[in-house]
C-alpha cells in the first residue's frame, strides 16, 4: 500500500481553480519532488497534505487513513525558517514534542542526536539571530524531524539560501535522508535540485495545477554533487525543463503585466 | 565605545560649566537663573534637613502605586482588546479618546473628589499611564507573525498554546515599550497634580519655592525629577536587554 495517496485532490480559492484532480501515490521511503512554474499550486498542494489548508474535494490518505488537521505524523519544513527568536536552537527544535506534551528526557536525548545529525552540535544554546541562513534551515529541518513524522513535507526550504550554501544543504539533506529514509515530499522551483534529490519528480502544469508527468530518476544512490555534471543528469533536467518551459514563460509574462 | 562615553561626559560637564557661567556672570541674579552649584547646595541643605526625603517619599509612593495599577490594568485591557472583537469595539473609542485627551487637566477635579492627599495624584498617574500600556499591549498581541502561527499550527498547537508560546512573548517588547512610555507621563502626572494642590511631594516643593522666589530649591525639585526619570528609563532599557534580547540589532 502506498504511504501517501492523493485521490482526485482539487482546490479552488473562490473562482480561481488552483489544483485539478491530483492523483499521486507515494511509496514508503521515497523522495518525491514537485516542480512547476510559480502559480502552479505546488505549495498549496503541500499545505493541503500538511492540513494547513482544506481541500475543496478529494482526499489525502496516509497509510490508508484520511488525514485532515495537522498532526504529528507529518513534519513540515518551511520556506522561511520560522524559528522563534527568543528560543535557543535546542528549544526551537523541541517545540513539536513540547506541543504534544512529550518533551521529556527521551525527547531531549533525541533532539541532541538530531542536532548532531544536522551538523549543529555545539550550537544548542545559540539564538537564531546568531546563526547563518543555512544553519537556521538546519534547525528548521531538525525541528520537523523531532516529532519523528511518517512523512516529511518540505516547502522550498533552500530557496532563500545563496547558491553555494544551497548545494551544500542539498548534499546534507541527502546524507540525513539516507540515514532515516523517511518519505519526503519536496517542493521546489529548482529543477536541478529536484532531479538531484529525488526518486521521482512530479511536474506540475499551471492554471489549474495538475500533474503533467511523473519522471522516475534512475540515478544511483548515494549521489554526490558531481552527478550534476553527468550527461544522464543533464538529460533529466532538460526533460523537466522542456515540460514546463512554456508554462514558465507564460507565468513570467503574466507577472510582468 | 569608551571614546563615546567620554564625549557624553564632556558634554555634560561643559554644559554645566556654561550654565554656571551664564547664571553667575551674565544673568548674575539667582531670582532668574540659579547656578548648578547653588542648586546642588539647595539639594544638600534640603536633604540634610530631612524635607527632601519626605517630599521624595510622597511623590515616589504616588507614582509607584499609580504606575503599578495602571500597568496591570493596562496589560489586562490590552489582552481583552486583542482577544475579543466585541471587547475591542466596546473599549476602543474610550481608550483612543482618553489617550488623546490631556487628562492631566482633570487633576483639580480629582483633588475635589479625593482630597489633596496621595490618592488624587495616584488617579492622575493611572489616567496618564494606562492608555499607552493598553494600546501597546493590544498592538503587540495583534502583530503576532502569521508565519509563526502557521508553524505552531503545523505541529498541532491549540489556540491556548499559540497564545502562550508565541503571542505573549512576541508582544513583550511592545508591552515594555508602553511601560517605558508610561514612566515620563507618570512623573509629569505626579508633579502637575501636586502643583494643583497637595501637602507634600516634589511638585509641592516646586510650587512652594516658586511662591518664595527660591529658585535654587525650585531647580532642586526639577533636578531630582529629571534624575528619577533618567534612572527609571535606564532601568527599563536594562530590563529590555534582559527580557527581550532578541529585539536588539
Amino acid at each position: 500500500m502506498a504511504k501517501l495517496s492523493l485521490n482526485a485532490l482539487s482546490k479552488r480559492f473562490g473562482r480561481l481553480e488552483v489544483l485539478r484532480e491530483i492523483n499521486v501515490a507515494i511509496e514508503r521511503g521515497a523522495f518525491i519532488s514537485l516542480v512547476g512554474p510559480s502559480g502552479c499550486g505546488k505549495t498549496t498542494l503541500l499545505r493541503i497534505v500538511a492540513g494547513l489548508e482544506p481541500a475543496t474535494s478529494g482526499a489525502v490518505l496516509l497509510d490508508g487513513r484520511n488525514v485532515g488537521a495537522p498532526g504529528g505524523d507529518r513534519g513540515f519544513v518551511f520556506q522561511s525558517d520560522n524559528l522563534l527568536p527568543w528560543r535557543t536552537v535546542f528549544d526551537n527544535a523541541i517545540i513539536g514534542p513540547e506541543i504534544a506534551g512529550r518533551a521529556g528526557a527521551a525527547a531531549k536525548d533525541r533532539i541532541r542526536q538530531l542536532l548532531r545529525l544536522v551538523g549543529l552540535e555545539g550550537f544548542e544554546n545559540y539564538f537564531p539571530r546568531q546563526l547563518s541562513g543555512g544553519m537556521r534551515q538546519r534547525v528548521n529541518l531538525a525541528r520537523a524531524l523531532a516529532i519523528d513524522p511518517d512523512i516529511l513535507l518540505m516547502d522550498e526550504p533552500f530557496s532563500a539560501l545563496d547558491a553555494q550554501t544551497r548545494e551544500i544543504m542539498q548534499t546534507e539533506l541527502m546524507r540525513i535522508w539516507e540515514e532515516g529514509r523517511k518519505t519526503v515530499l519536496f517542493v521546489t522551483h529548482q529543477i536541478d535540485e529536484a532531479v538531484f534529490l529525488s526518486d521521482r519528480v512530479l511536474v506540475l502544469g499551471r492554471r489549474p495545477g495538475r500533474i503533467r508527468e511523473a519522471i522516475d530518476i534512475a540515478l544511483p544512490r548515494p549521489r554526490a554533487l558531481v552527478v550534476k555534471r553527468a550527461p544522464e543528469f543533464v538529460a533529466y533536467v532538460d526533460r523537466v525543463w522542456r515540460l514546463i518551459e512554456d508554462d514558465v514563460r507564460a507565468s513570467v509574462i503574466e507577472e510582468r503585466a | 565605545m569608551r571614546g563615546l562615553h567620554f564625549a557624553g561626559l564632556l558634554s555634560i560637564v561643559a554644559g554645566l560649566a556654561l550654565w554656571e557661567f551664564l547664571s553667575r556672570v551674565v544673568v548674575a541674579n539667582a531670582l532668574f537663573l540659579a547656578a548648578p552649584t547653588q542648586i546642588f547646595g539647595a539639594i544638600y541643605r534640603l536633604a540634610l534637613g530631612g524635607q527632601l526625603g519626605a517630599h521624595i517619599a510622597i511623590s515616589a509612593a504616588e507614582f509607584a502605586i499609580g504606575y503599578a495599577i495602571a500597568s496591570l490594568l493596562g496589560i489586562a485591557l490590552g489582552f481583552v482588546m486583542a482577544s475579543s472583537e466585541v471587547g475591542k469595539k466596546i473599549l476602543q473609542p474610550w481608550i483612543a479618546g482618553l489617550y488623546a485627551t490631556p487628562t492631566i487637566a482633570l487633576a483639580p477635579l480629582f483633588i475635589l473628589w479625593l482630597g489633596i492627599g496621595i490618592w488624587s495624584k495616584v488617579l492622575v498617574v493611572i489616567f496618564l499611564v494606562l492608555f499607552p500600556v493598553t494600546i501597546n499591549t493590544e498592538a503587540g498581541l495583534r502583530t503576532t507573525s502569521a508565519r509563526l502561527i502557521e508553524m505552531l499550527r503545523s505541529f498541532g498547537a491549540t489556540p491556548r498554546q499559540i497564545f502562550f508560546k508565541l503571542s505573549l512573548p512576541s508582544a513583550l517588547p511592545f508591552i515594555l515599550a508602553g511601560l517605558k512610555l508610561g514612566i515620563g507621563r507618570g512623573l509629569i502626572g505626579v508633579v502637575v497634580a501636586e502643583l494643583f494642590g497637595s501637602r507634600a511631594g516634589l511638585g509641592r516643593l516646586i510650587s512652594q519655592s516658586a511662591d518664595a522666589f527660591n529658585m535654587p530649591e525650585l531647580f532642586a525639585g526639577v533636578v531630582i525629577l529629571a534624575v528619577a526619570g533618567i534612572v527609571l528609563t535606564a532601568g527599563f532599557t536594562w530590563l529590555e536587554r534582559v527580557l527581550v534580547p532578541w529585539t536588539r540589532d
